[in-house]
């Protein structure tokens, strides 16, 4: 597949308001998704941009045409940085294995319980239930956010200050269960 | 002037008072459940925010929910806009500890306004004539049974909290009254988390004449006319129009008079309406006040040239009224159809998909809706989708061009009450404006034999 291609699939899955598209050919795998959740920095305005996740070496070329086209700008950032870009969070939403602890009220996210704390939580780390993951901020009050799931932080979707809508994807989190353990 | 101001509302409104904010200049910041995501406020703001899931009491109605998105977008103001918050006292009030403008009157006047039985004594204090009743809260059956009887039947139960139908009973002797005291408490309870109800004289023909007030920080005042809302199904209403057919230019100038006169004894600021009741003696007696915009306002804004919701946020940013009441001219005749996603025979609301749509244009037409081909109504909230408005010199014109606009307003894929508006308005007595808030229900003793017939739209090969 070459660049054309991909630019021609972005056109086609704008014009035909495709919620995601997906082709796998020759050892590599294009996943384009329209997603509506909001950058690092600012709330995204209005239309929905499209998040394009791919491992085709100069896709990010193509990716920065599309921003131009009012897309939104996608990196497949590497591995062990921990702080996904949106189209790592894009991958990790598709990925069925990995629980998303979603934001559950309004607010600005701390990723620990003070400005000189360590964060409450790392990749890699192991969580349970009541583990407390972050920090949301509302009107003032700090509300501890709990897991609600036991399992190992696999990615982690927000910067330490920044705004959360409700419903934004937080974490990653791979589950652990009994199943799982007995399958591998 | 503002800089920044987000909207605690969704649908029409939304996008109206996003029209006002950009010709002024000023950002606005939309607030949307998941269900609304889609919508056309969202995609016209520029910023957006979900503050929770669908249910309006999670979302709409979730005060530190939308607290908490004005102050990630850092906005200097809140427009509540009409239903949800706009009438919550405490909402207003937490936005005043938080130094966030609402855009609308202060608590204390919310609070005051929105206690019905309270209202009543604050306008009669005032010297606005108000039905007779009793001035309180009903305690107990004894206590209702004797008001009722010091009143005269027929009388009307009525929700101290709240309105919109709810909590409402009309009953024409004793043992009505206490069959239906228990169940208006309890509806009341339900819809308004107050039990309180109070008893008002039932003026069994009446018309429902609201005059439109705006006031500044000022303490400048004027009326701007009034608008006739007598077709109401249920208490809900589905028609408006200005001017009344029934007023004079000088029950007109009372009228509005003794309502600047009111607002100006309870300090109002921003804008409101005041309803009152016009017996067929041309009586006028206070009902309640909404302190709020309403859904009607384009009528009034068509016959009088002004735009009230940039008045509304005008006035929030400390600027004077730039009219007085002698600039205020009243022209031509507006009438206002509410369409509702729902059938026009049955009332069964019709959320869903709408695969297409025409809306009408040329002359004096104006179409204030939030929704569009592809957007899916949902079933969460009320029904109301769009108002269409007409303008023309006089209220025969106005009526014609309102049909040829309903004829032109095509909506497929959900039901609309498009159909319901075609008849009332070809309706003799509506014609001949004799119009009362029983209109509706002779209306519908004539009409129980109606199917939903399709508009009479353009056939195939027009031109």
């Amino acid at each position: 597949m070459n660049l054309k291609e991909i630019k021609d699939l972005i056109e086609l899955v704008n014009d035909k308001g495709f919620a995601e598209f997906e082709i796998e050919r020759q050892g590599f795998r294009l996943r384009i998704s329209r997603f509506k959740e909001s950058g690092p920095q600012t709330m995204q305005p209005a239309p929905a941009p499209i998040i394009i996740s791919s491992a085709i070496p100069g896709a990010p070329e193509v990716l920065s045409k599309a921003a131009q086209q009012g897309l939104i700008e996608a990196q497949v950032s590497s591995s062990g940085l921990g702080v996904a870009s949106d189209s790592e969070r894009i991958v990790a939403a598709a990925q069925p294995e990995l629980h998303i602890i979603k934001s559950p009220i309004v607010g600005t996210f701390y990723s620990a319980p003070s400005p000189d704390s360590e964060p409450f939580v790392r990749v890699g780390d192991s969580i349970e239930q009541d583990s407390v993951v972050c920090i949301i901020e509302a009107m003032k009050l700090m509300n501890e956010i709990q897991a609600e799931v036991s399992g190992e932080v696999a990615r982690i979707y927000i910067e330490n200050g920044q705004p959360v809508e409700y419903g934004q994807s937080l974490f990653g989190i791979r589950l652990v269960s009994k199943e799982r353990e007995a399958g591998d | 002037m503002f800089k920044k101001v987000l909207i605690a509302n969704r649908g029409e409104i939304a996008t109206r008072i996003i029209w006002a904010c950009r010709e002024l200049g000023v950002r606005t910041v939309a607030v949307h459940s998941e269900a609304d995501r889609d919508s056309l406020h969202v995609r016209f703001a520029d910023e957006s925010i979900c503050i929770g899931p669908p249910p309006s009491a999670k979302s709409y109605l979730n005060i530190p929910a939308v607290i908490s998105a004005a102050e990630i977008t850092n906005v200097d103001a809140i427009h509540p806009g009409y239903g949800f918050l706009a009438e919550n006292a405490y909402f207003a009030e937490v936005c005043e500890a938080c130094n966030i403008k609402f855009i609308g009157p202060n608590s204390a006047t919310i609070q005051l306004m929105g206690d019905k039985a309270e209202a009543r004594v604050a306008m009669k204090a005032a010297g606005i004539p108000i039905t007779p009743g009793f001035e309180g809260v009903i305690e107990d059956e004894e206590e209702a049974a004797r008001v009722a009887a010091s009143i005269g039947y027929p009388v009307i139960i009525k929700a101290t909290a709240g309105g919109g139908g709810r909590g409402m009973r009309i009953v024409h002797d004793r043992a009505a009254l206490l069959a239906a005291l228990p169940a208006a408490q309890q509806e009341a309870q339900l819809a308004f988390s107050n039990p309180a109800v109070y008893i008002e004289k039932y003026i069994e023909t009446a018309r429902h004449i609201e005059i439109q007030i705006l006031g500044d920080q000022h303490g400048n005042l004027i009326h701007l006319g009034e608008r006739e809302c007598s077709i109401q199904r249920r208490h809900q209403k589905l028609i408006e129009e200005s001017p009344s057919p029934a007023l004079t230019p000088e029950i007109r100038r009372k009228m509005g008079e003794l309502a600047v006169h009111a607002c100006r004894e309870i300090g109002y600021v921003n804008a409101g309406t005041m309803e009152f009741l016009l017996d067929q003696d041309n009586n006028f007696y206070f009902m309640e006040m909404n302190t709020r915009i309403q859904v009607e306002h384009p009528v009034t804004e068509f016959v009088t040239n002004t735009d009230l919701v940039r008045e509304q946020i005008l006035i929030a940013a400390g600027e004077r009224l730039e009219f007085d009441q002698d600039d205020i001219v009243f022209g031509g005749h507006a009438i206002e159809c509410r369409i509702n996603a729902e059938s026009p025979i049955t009332h069964i609301p019709s959320p869903g998909l709408i695969t297409a749509m025409n809306l009408p244009g040329g002359p004096g037409v104006r179409v204030d809706t939030a929704a569009y081909p592809g957007w899916v109504v949902p079933p969460h909230y009320d029904s109301l989708i769009a108002k269409l408005i007409v303008h023309h010199r006089t209220r025969d014109m106005a009526i014609a061009r309102m049909q040829r606009a309903l004829e032109a307003y095509i909506v497929e894929g959900i039901e609309t009450s498009v159909a319901l508006h075609q008849r009332i308005l070809a309706e003799p007595d509506f014609v001949a404006g004799n119009l009362s808030t029983r209109f509706m229900e002779r209306f519908r003793k004539t009409h129980a034999d109606d199917k939903a017939e399709p508009q009479q739209a353009a056939q195939g090969a027009g031109e």
